[in-house]
């Protein structure tokens, strides 16, 4: 069978989280093999095998995209973002410590994907209603949760980042 | 920096006078705040490093070959061709672990790689390490396995009927093999009070297999250094019993194996036994000198299961005409799949855990457990009492429903009250179930909805009781079933080590919020170790919602040894009494004169100048006389139980059978709330996953054996538009014996969603749901039928029900 | 995990780059856009072959525009895209429903047109693992010889699974093509062929290119209806669209109702012209309608779901749809 071939590698440079790597990887790689066994970007999760679940979820170009079933070259010439990425140096995003502060991280593994599909739409929508979070958060499956903490999250986020005010200010007012 | 500066830090960071003066008046500082978790920012972050995200120097990759029968004797196994393939390192079949294990000790039953025979489709048979994945996969595909195909079952009555086609060799001679456990318990005059009931329901209730689905699959790493000790990292939450099977099975000294337990993603029960992933990194890695992971596909994470045994209950159940429940007489088969796991436990369980929250004047039940050739079936959230819970609160609305009764009002009339025991012997203490069912129905407004709502629309109640851990630990010893261990630094930092598992639910933050109670530091100044058996202390793990009650008791133990030595040793320099030292805030401060105060760290340092280093260990065990003496009086019982009541509201489409829950309220008694964020988690969690069960999860078979729909695509779990809305309604009862009066809540919330969901769609449609779970098909073929037989008037139009006015008055 | 077997990925800039690379390969290469049908498919080893090429960066398969009386819909226009376009929206809103309703919103914002067209059938014996598949003995459309649907069959029953299809075809859309020989451009419901191994009449080194579909008179009312077990992340256990032309005195003009998720390709209810035309929507023709279309739809067990229901659902999904065509201006 000649899918059993000794792999391919190729040269590629990806652009991961504002830093540009250039890096070798067998061609039938996809993004989040490269991410989590070549770049050591563990932060985003393999859970189903093949899109199922959203837990691989990074942002393309700013669109959620399940990165374990993109071809790596698909993000050649792209801007990838994980959810290494989505902190500043100086403290972690709004959406990250909101999530923290309303408890909607249990064991946390569905939790890099819920935030950068939350984070994209955050982007485009600074108000989003709770039936546009739930409908932006569709594609990721979480079991611990049952949700309601993690919109509330996205809530509180959204909030912060309107008023440029700290999660935890707001929600104490 | 100079450690004058340190302190004058800390000091800024500690409380204010005005706060001090606060927490005199208060009971608690920390215990029931909302609270972050200690690892929350750690996973918002991508930070937290679970089993996968581990990779070692030299490390190999394993894959496990599984049978592709369901029920086959292993002829012989040629893994030459394998083992030729560039970058193959090592291949192991069943013969080089012979060992049977089995998380119970008197039904080991399971060998890491098959021995003799494979018992389902995906059972392991052989595995290989080899440089990477694929290397490994390919490596699998040349391994020759000559099979004996045998004849098999799926169906737990069928093998039930047919002990010649024997899963398992029977124990003794003349039994049959299929049978896995039998019990059979009474209690009080069943017949008896059943003939002499003034109503009596008779239900048959089938609960479909459901499984775990945590999102991470299950994972493990092992290594093993030149002078023969063994480190496992496993995705697991028992990882003492991992750490004794490891050892037991791979004939190697117990004190030389280390178990590590990373931050687990998800686990429900799913991860709570050893599996042959475990086993086969270990031996791989002995055999190799290299370490090895293997990394469950999503696939192999349903044939490793362990979740719900379908169960077949036939109930009868008697009431007088006033309500009260008479006798409840139960016959289960559980179908346990190809091994024993829990079984043992499941099976008593099955009938043991729905003695409360209601007094029943008798009962009886019979349960079977019956090996099929099918993965094999466990423990899940809820072990054992989810599916007749389902079939005994269904019984109680068709109580109500034939005595014309508001079902909250029957269950007022049957309630256990407090300080009592149930029909089989166990002690129960706390009780917060009235107030369960007020909340919920209170909060959903029940009166305004109940046989009320327009066709389509209806609400359903239901009530449960969940164990706050077993009273005893699954191997027999006296030792205590949870340790831990404080270690005090001179900064004012407090090492915490303890072995239970962090698997979502928040224990490691529990621990700290108890330190950070008992010792007056910030939360920061808590370091958790968890769940490493080289440095922790043994806790059993996270199973049987014990970790709260259990470790939370242990780490309070620790705590007030430290405390009492800082008390005294403050005490003394400021000579006054201890009593008037408090330690909070971050300070230790005079109870009588809140201006003299000590930042805690100068405390903790006083208290190592006057005891030596600052450490201390605490420990809980159960009290031992809670329950009967009869043959299984252990099983099912715990030190506290907490109550649920749940009422959901739904519509049902009666032109498609869909059923949308529209919203769960969900009353807990979970004792003492130490954080309420925490608990709520747990209770949305809880109902989340009931509802999943009860509307579209179904872990079934093809006529083949093959597993359905092994995959997230085709085993449906709910999506974030699919969950119903949900409210936690947090009752605390406090409990005598819990930490500050706590109880379980990891649990206990999901059982009455599926009884409270099946009670509504009969509210809303009139059809019984009696089989899970409620797909559309299902409901749909429901209406039909009654649709029928409305039109052939042998019932009346639903549409045209009762309304509540001609039922019993509530509170009469 | 799950992994992928070695393959080499070609990314040409352009169409002609693109159908020589399938030329140069044939026989061990496939064009890929999206991929979230066919990688899924190639880590249960539906499909390995030893050289991909990537259709996402041909400048020639992007685009909606308005042209000459119709939509033009690029093949490798994301799901979003076309379900947010405000061209689509505006003209073709259900259509944008549609793809709207496909999968979730990653799948949405990876998948394109041009492969929902193309999506490979779906079967439960088939959308399994290697292991899996080779557990049970393989089957007709892959690797094997028995089809497990129908017993003793001999034509595969997979199940076409894609959202828009039903709705491109109530509406007349066309499909381009180009390959090695050239390019073509072939009614939509010709494209399709009731064989569940590979129902379109794509040859392996044909590209599509473009849908094209009629600028829709004002008088054309349209609906897309797909059910699901969930409200996300399935493939459909039925989808069904209509659309009907009326006249000022809503009287049907024309009138077309595709059904999917049941066979091998959509299938267009016959007879409804004959019975509806120049008549208005009264209950008892949408009766009539909804049970020409139960008549003429047999769902298989080719999905793990009740096929009874399923049937069953075809007239109430129906109904659904005129009424919400009607409802609308």
């Amino acid at each position: 069978m000649r899918c059993w071939e000794r792999p391919l590698i190729e040269i590629i440079r990806l652009s991961v989280n504002g830093d540009s790597h250039e890096i070798g990887v067998p061609s039938h790689y996809t993004l989040l093999e490269t991410l989590r066994y070549v770049l050591g970007l563990t932060g985003s999760k393999q859970g189903c095998d093949k899109g199922d679940c959203g837990a691989c979820t990074v942002l393309l170009d700013g669109l959620p995209t399940l990165s374990c079933i993109l071809p790596v070259q698909e993000a050649i010439g792209r801007q990838v973002t994980t959810i290494e990425g989505l902190a500043d140096p100086d403290g972690p995003h709004a959406l990250q410590d909101a999530l923290d502060l309303t408890g909607g991280a249990q064991c946390g593994f569905c939790t890099p994907g819920i935030l950068m599909s939350a984070a994209a739409l955050l982007n485009v929508n600074s108000s989003p209603t709770r039936q546009e979070i739930r409908e932006a958060l569709s594609g990721n499956l979480c079991r611990c949760t049952g949700y309601t903490k993690i919109y509330e999250a996205v809530e509180l986020a959204a909030r912060a980042l309107r008023e440029q005010r700290p999660p935890a200010e707001v929600l104490r007012s | 920096m100079k450690l004058e500066d340190f302190r004058q830090k800390q000091a800024e960071k500690a409380a204010s006078q005005e706060e001090l003066r606060r927490a005199l008046e208060s009971e608690f500082q920390i215990i029931g705040r909302r609270l972050r978790r200690t690892d929350g920012l750690a996973k918002a972050t991508g930070r937290a490093v679970y089993t996968d995200d581990i990779s070692l120097p030299g490390m190999l990759h394993g894959k496990i070959l599984r049978s592709p029968h369901p029920h086959a004797r292993i002829v012989s196994i040629d893994v030459s061709a394998a083992l030729e393939l560039e970058g193959v390192h090592a291949i192991i079949t069943g013969s080089d672990m012979p060992v049977p294990y089995g998380i119970i000790p008197w039904t080991r039953d399971e060998y890491p790689l098959c021995v003799d025979k494979v018992r389902h489709v995906g059972d392991g048979v052989a595995a290989v390490a080899a440089v990477d994945e694929e290397s490994a996969e390919r490596a699998i595909g040349l391994i020759d396995v000559e099979y004996e195909v045998l004849p098999y079952h799926l169906d737990p009555e069928a093998a039930l009927e047919d002990p010649d086609t024997p899963i398992h060799e029977p124990r003794r001679p003349g039994e049959n093999g299929n049978v896995s456990k039998h019990v059979h318990l009474e209690f009080g005059e069943v017949d008896r009070l059943l003939a002499e009931s003034d109503v009596i329901v008779e239900g048959e209730y089938y609960f479909e297999g459901t499984t775990h689905t945590p999102i991470e699959p299950h994972c493990a790493i092992a290594h093993f250094d030149p002078g023969g000790k063994l480190t496992v990292w496993s995705a697991t939450q028992v990882p003492h019993y991992l750490h004794r099977e490891l050892a037991r099975v791979l004939d190697i000294d117990v004190a030389k194996v280390r178990v590590v337990q990373p931050p687990v993603g998800g686990a429900f029960g799913g991860k709570s036994e050893p599996f042959d992933l475990e086993f086969c990194v270990a031996k791989l890695a002995m055999i190799t000198g290299r370490p090895v992971k293997i990394l469950y596909t999503r696939e192999e994470v349903f044939y490793a299961h362990r979740g719900r045994h379908p169960m077949l209950m036939r109930y009868k159940t008697g009431a007088s005409k006033d309500g009260r429940i008479e006798a409840v007489d139960a016959r289960t088969i559980l179908d346990g799949g190809g091994y024993s796991s829990f079984g043992l436990v499941t099976t008593y369980y099955s009938g043991q855990l729905i003695t409360a929250p209601y007094q029943m004047q008798s009962y009886r039940f019979d349960s079977t457990r019956v090996y099929t050739n099918k993965p094999c079936c466990g423990p899940k959230r809820g072990h054992g009492s989810v599916q007749p819970r389902f079939a005994i609160e269904v019984q109680l609305d068709k109580i109500a429903e034939s005595l014309q009764m508001d079902p909250i009002e029957l269950r007022r009339r049957n309630l256990l009250g407090t300080d009592t025991r149930t029909v089989n012997e166990f002690r129960v203490i706390s009780n917060g179930f009235p107030q369960c069912l007020e909340a919920v129905e209170r909060a959903s407004s029940w009166r305004d909805k109940y046989r009320k709502l327009p066709y389509g629309r209806g609400v359903g109640v239901a009530g449960s009781c969940y164990i706050s851990g077993t009273n005893y630990p699954i191997y027999p010893n006296e030792m205590p079933q949870s340790a831990v261990q404080l270690q005090v630094d001179r900064s004012g930092r407090v090492a915490v080590f303890c072995g239970a598992s962090e698997i979502g639910q928040g224990s490691d933050s529990m621990l700290a919020y108890i330190v950070s109670e008992e010792l007056g530091v910030p939360i920061d100044y808590v370091r958790i170790q968890s769940a490493d058996t080289d440095l922790t202390p043994v806790d059993l793990g996270a199973y049987s919602s014990r970790v709260t009650f259990m470790c939370g008791n242990a780490c309070i133990d620790a705590a007030r040894k430290i405390k009492r030595q800082v008390r005294d040793a403050v005490a003394e320099a400021w000579g006054c009494r201890p009593q008037h030292v408090a330690l909070a805030g971050g300070w230790a401060f005079d109870r009588s004169d809140t201006e003299r105060k000590l930042p805690i760290s100068e405390a903790f340092n006083l208290a190592e100048a006057k005891f030596g280093a600052l450490g201390s260990m605490g420990s809980y065990n159960t009290p031992k006389d809670i329950h009967g003496d009869y043959r299984g009086g252990t099983i099912g019982s715990s030190p506290a139980y907490s109550f649920t009541a749940h009422v959901a509201e739904v519509s049902v489409d009666p032109e498609t059978g869909f059923v949308e829950v529209g919203k769960i309220w969900i009353a807990h008694d979970c004792g003492r709330a130490l954080n309420p964020i925490l608990v709520e988690g747990q209770m949305e969690g809880s109902a989340y996953m009931g509802f999943a069960e009860a509307i579209m999860e179904a872990h079934v078979f093809k006529d083949s054996g093959l597993h359905n729909a092994p995959s997230l695509l085709d085993y449906k779990i709910p999506t974030s538009l699919d969950t119903p809305e949900l409210e936690s309604l947090i009752i605390e009862s406090l409990d005598p014996e819990g930490p500050y009066g706590a109880k379980e809540a990891g649990e206990g919330p999901l059982h009455p969603s599926i009884p409270a969901i099946a009670n509504a769609i009969y509210d809303a449609v009139g059809v019984r749901m009696d089989r899970l779970p409620f797909t559309p098909p299902r409901v749909w073929a429901a209406l039909r039928e009654r649709g029928r037989l409305e039109a052939a008037g042998q019932l009346t139009p639903w549409k045209e029900r009762s309304a509540i006015s001609q039922l019993t008055a509530v509170g009469d | 995990m799950l992994r992928l077997h070695p393959y080499e990925y070609h990314r040409p800039r352009e169409l002609e780059a693109a159908l020589e690379l399938l030329k140069e390969h044939a026989g061990d290469v496939m064009p890929i856009a999206g991929g979230t049908d066919l990688v899924p498919n190639m880590k249960h080893r539906l499909f390995a072959p030893g050289h991909l090429v990537a259709l996402k960066g041909l400048p020639e398969l992007h685009g909606i525009v308005e042209r000459q009386g119709e939509i033009v819909l690029g093949a490798a226009e994301s799901l979003s895209s076309l379900a947010d376009h405000h061209l689509v929206r505006s003209h073709l809103p259900s259509l944008a429903r549609a793809a709207g309703a496909i999968a979730h919103p990653m799948i949405r914002n990876q998948a394109t047109l041009g492969g929902n067209i193309c999506l490979d059938t779906r079967c439960t014996y088939y959308n399994q693992t290697f292991f899996w598949r080779e557990a049970l003995g393989f089957c007709l459309k892959k690797d094997g010889d028995v089809c497990h649907v129908v017993r003793g069959g001999t034509r595969c029953v997979a199940a076409h699974s894609a959202d828009t299809p039903p709705i491109l075809m109530a509406l007349g859309a066309k499909v381009d093509t180009a390959s090695p020989e050239g390019v073509r451009s072939v009614e939509l419901d010709e494209f399709f062929i009731a064989d569940g191994i590979w129902n379109t009449q794509r040859k392996p080194d044909e590209i599509v290119t473009r849908l094209r579909v009629p600028l829709p008179s004002p008088g054309l009312r349209t609906s897309y209806q797909k059910l699901r077990e969930r409200r996300s992340v399935d493939f459909p256990l039925l989808s069904l669209a209509l659309a009907v032309g009326l006249d000022g005195d809503d009287r049907v003009e024309s009138i077309a109702l595709v059904v999917a998720a049941l066979g091998a390709k959509p299938r267009r209810i016959g007879g409804l012209e004959t019975l509806a035309k120049g008549e208005r929507l009264h209950d008892e023709l949408i009766e009539e309608i909804a049970r020409q279309a139960y008549r003429q739809s047999n769902p298989l067990d080719n999905i793990i779901v009740d096929i009874e229901w399923r049937r069953a659902m075809v007239p109430v999904f129906v109904r659904r749809a005129i009424r919400e065509a009607l409802a609308r201006p």
